[in-house]
């Protein structure tokens, strides 16, 4: 399968989402080809500030994207995948947001007739998961490791088409074809505080802790995240805390894991709160 | 326009009111039922002065300058929650930003606000890179906050150790092009 790739700015620095995204892909026969010279999708800065300079933003992505051949894009960021899905909806419902896009966008020599549908990672997954090489034999993550999923808030919100918006459950269908279970909890899309956690880090560490303490009283020992925002708020957001804390990874690590892919390919040294009972390799 | 900290004169809060539910999205606080259902779900609700629904409430009854004063807009990160649940489909998070650019536009942003110069250092980081390197945006929105990047100076040396800090900005091919592309498409959202 190829995707046409949008990995957005916080990717990079990401605590190996890069590394598991890449193995995991090379292992299920998954190519992410990136679209060249993608730009900032403009996050929810962009869209509080100036509707249409946020279109332009997204605008030019979805031009690059059609003029590069994809017929989708494929997100790893939950604050990408709302901001893209945001901007697809105006500009394929209003024609006059699509104009004003079109004429900015001829400083790019650029053109754009309509938005180019935008998944998130997982939801290409599990879609196209019979098409994928599944590799045979039984979960590798070890029994005493219990998943708890996260999905955070923008990939239920209103543009979105995830089934069960106010208690997905993608990522658990996804983990079942790899064997891996899940424990069940209430805070699979509470707010992390996305990136009001630089400017207002007291308000949004109780946030934090709602999640983490949720997913702890119901037995998980280990969050599957999805999006580069929610992994670094509940990661380091538990920092300077007394309580035990919970490791949080991405879900392609988790999954990677329990498909027998080694830790040292998985980037789980980067994870601040390391992961016990594996060896980051 | 009224300078910072200047009360707004009656007339011009009649007219603030006006533009807000002149249109779309702020017309539809119209159809608010006041049910509370937003301020019930939202995350921030009790850091902000007052919730969506209080908000609305105080739009309603022409208490605009309160309204713009609060910090209730800036406090809202965009989770969306509130929009998924109102009974009356009410665009909450949209009409969020039109306040926060009304509010900016009056000179009404509560003085200790941060969110502002979070967004222009991003927006500085877009102009110039095309792309956000998140080290970089954080040296540039220090230099108004110091404090909040320093509270975060043991994570920031954890990241390094793990190389997870980029010191040297991505960019896309052509920044200037992109600048033109935004500038082209800038326009204030209600004054269309
Ligand atoms: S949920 Fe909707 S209808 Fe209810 S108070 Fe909030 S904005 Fe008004
Ligand atoms: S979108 Fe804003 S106002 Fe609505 S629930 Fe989220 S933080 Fe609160």
């Amino acid at each position: 399968m190829i995707y046409g790739f949008f990995p957005g700015c916080a990717y990079q620095a990401a605590a190996g989402y890069k590394e598991s995204v890449d193995s995991l892909c090379n292992l299920l026969g998954i190519e992410l080809r990136e679209i060249e010279d993608w730009n900032c999708c403009g996050a929810t800065a962009a869209f509080s500030c100036d509707r249409h300079k946020a279109l332009a933003l997204t605008g030019r992505l979805f031009a690059l994207a059609a003029r590069q051949g994809f017929d989708e894009i494929v997100t790893v960021c939950n604050a990408c995948y709302s901001t893209l899905k945001k901007a697809a909806k105006l500009l394929g419902s209003d024609p006059g947001l699509l104009e004003n896009v079109n004429r900015s966008l001829k400083a790019e020599s650029l053109e754009l007739s309509a938005p180019v549908p935008v998944k998130h990672l997982l939801e290409v997954m599990f879609r196209d998961r019979e098409k994928l090489s599944w590799p045979e034999g039984p979960c590798r993550l070890p029994k005493d490791i219990k998943v708890a999923t996260y999905y955070g808030c923008q990939l239920t919100r209103p543009w979105q088409n995830v089934p069960r918006a106010l208690r997905p459950d993608l990522m658990e269908q996804l983990f079942t074809v790899a064997g891996l279970e899940t424990v069940d909890h209430s805070a699979r899309t509470l707010c992390c505080g996305a990136s009001h956690a630089v400017a207002y880090p007291g308000q949004c560490r109780v946030l934090v802790s709602r999640i983490v303490n949720e997913i702890k009283a119901k037995g998980g020992t280990l969050v599957a995240t999805i999006c580069p925002l929610c992994q670094f708020n509940l990661d380091q957001g538990q920092h300077g805390s007394y309580r035990a804390k919970l490791p949080v990874a991405y879900f392609t690590q988790v999954l990677g894991l329990a498909l027998g892919l080694p830790p040292a390919e998985l980037g789980l040294k980067k994870l601040l709160v390391p992961l016990k009972n594996i060896p980051a390799g | 326009m009224i300078g910072k900290g200047y009360c707004v004169q009656a007339d011009l809060e009649k007219k603030l009111q006006a533009e807000i539910l002149g249109r779309e999205p702020g017309n539809s606080i119209l159809t608010c039922i006041q049910c509370g259902t937003c301020s019930g779900s939202c995350p921030l609700a009790d850091a902000m002065d007052a919730g969506p629904r209080a908000l609305f409430a105080l739009i309603r009854d022409g208490q605009v300058e309160q309204a713009l004063r609060s910090n209730t807009s800036w406090y809202c990160v965009s989770c969306y929650q509130c929009m998924v649940q109102c009974p009356q489909q009410i665009p909450i998070t949209d009409i969020m930003y039109l306040l926060k650019q009304l509010s900016l536009e009056q000179g009404l942003v509560p003085r200790d606000n941060k969110m502002p110069d979070l967004y222009a250092a991003f927006e500085r980081q877009v102009n110039l890179f095309g792309k956000v390197s998140e080290a970089l945006l954080m040296a540039d929105y220090g230099i108004k906050h110091p404090l909040d990047v320093m509270a975060n100076a043991a994570a920031a040396v954890k990241l390094l150790a793990k190389g997870r800090l980029h010191l040297v900005p991505r960019k896309i091919e052509a920044p200037r092009r992109l600048q033109a592309m935004i500038d082209a498409a800038g326009q204030k959202e209600h004054a269309r």
